[in-house]
Parts: structure tokens; C-alpha cells; sequence
């Protein structure tokens, strides 16, 4: 477990570590990953990562659409089913576009379309690609980027 | 809606593309480097996905 030093109790030879905050406020942090887990790339844009964020957020944004134009489904919450819950929970990274989608009642699936599987595909994928850009908006918080 | 195109190339073609940027974003710093990287990785993914294809075409289905 890393011990909590100020900048000063450091080496002096190393400048990149020098160059960190010591501690990162925990509730800004919080609503930081929670930001970005809400809007795709807000994480970034809030610690001053616009190009990131900006990048991010069309990015993946643009992957959960083309996911639903490709007759993607959006998996319920089945326990029974331990394939379609994670699924499920894939489905649910992205944030805000799930919630839209999901009030808009888009992402049924259709079967039978020959695009269904590469639809399911997008729109997990791009659930977990902003897993990957919360926890990156959290490294940067805690001024490990 | 806009008529889908029925080609799994184009498909695969876009999936390389938007996940190589993410990568490459999360990955880089710099600009140069992240197109570097990012190009590479795209490269990767549809030089491998045709070799896949191309040794699993005698397979039947």
C-alpha cells in the first residue's frame, strides 16, 4: 500500500513523480468516475482532457448507434442466465446512450437480421470500452496520467 | 432507418477502426504516437481477421 507523502518528503531526482498531486480529493474523484461512466469521455473533459474527452465521447457514442442500427439487443438484468447478465452489465457501461435507448424502447434485437450478432458486439463493446475510459479518467484524478 | 449493407467486411472494418482509436487514446499522450499505435493496432485487426478467415474457409459450417 502506497504511503501518503508530500512532494517535498520525495526524492529529489525524480521530477515525474514530483510532478503529481499527493492526494486526490475522494468526492471529486467519485464524481468523476461516475461522470464518466454517465456521459462517455465527461471524466476527461472535467480534468481538462478535452481533445480525450471529446474523442471518447463521439467515439463511443457513435459505436452503442451503429450497435442499435445493426439490430443489436440490449440484454435484460437475468440471473438465470449468467451469459445474458454479463451481457447485460456490458450493455449498461455506456451510460446515458443505454438510458436513452432504453426509454426510446430501441435495441429489442431482431434474431434473424444477419447484422444481430455484430450489433450485440458494438453495443458491449463500447459498455466496456468506457469502463476502460472511466478507470483512465480515475488515473488521471489521482494524477497517475 | 437507412438500409443496412450486408457486407461482414465493412462490419469488422468499422469495429477495428472505433476500438483501435479508443486503445490508442487510452494508451497515448502524445498525437503522433497515438496515430502510430492506433494505425498499428487497426492493421492488426484486419490483417488478422482476413488470415483467420482465409484458414477457417475450407471448414463447413
Amino acid at each position: 500500500m502506497a504511503s501518503k507523502t508530500t512532494a517535498a518528503e520525495r526524492p529529489s531526482g525524480s521530477t515525474k513523480t514530483a510532478a503529481r498531486p499527493v492526494t486526490a480529493d475522494p468526492g471529486r474523484l467519485t464524481l468523476v468516475c461516475v461522470l464518466s461512466w454517465l456521459i462517455p469521455g465527461a471524466g476527461h473533459l472535467m480534468q481538462g482532457r478535452r481533445d480525450k474527452g471529446l474523442a471518447f465521447l463521439i467515439v463511443l457514442s457513435l459505436m452503442f448507434g451503429i450497435g442499435l442500427w445493426l439490430q443489436g439487443r440490449l440484454f435484460p438484468l437475468e440471473w438465470s442466465d449468467p451469459l445474458v447478465f454479463l451481457g447485460a452489465i456490458a450493455d449498461r457501461g455506456v451510460g446515458v446512450p443505454y438510458a436513452l435507448a432504453y426509454f426510446a424502447d430501441a435495441g429489442a434485437g431482431t434474431v434473424t437480421a444477419a447484422s444481430y450478432e455484430y450489433g450485440n458486439t458494438f453495443l458491449m463493446t463500447a459498455g466496456l470500452l468506457n469502463f476502460l475510459v472511466v478507470l483512465d479518467a480515475f488515473d488521471i484524478g489521482k494524477g497517475r496520467k | 432507418m437507412p438500409h443496412l449493407p450486408a457486407s461482414h467486411f465493412l462490419y469488422m472494418v468499422a469495429y477495428a477502426l472505433l476500438v483501435s482509436i479508443v486503445f490508442a487514446l487510452l494508451m497515448k499522450d502524445e498525437r503522433r504516437e497515438q496515430l502510430k499505435t492506433g494505425g498499428m493496432m487497426f492493421a492488426g485487426f484486419v490483417v488478422a481477421a482476413l488470415a483467420i478467415g482465409w484458414l477457417m474457409f475450407p471448414f463447413p459450417l
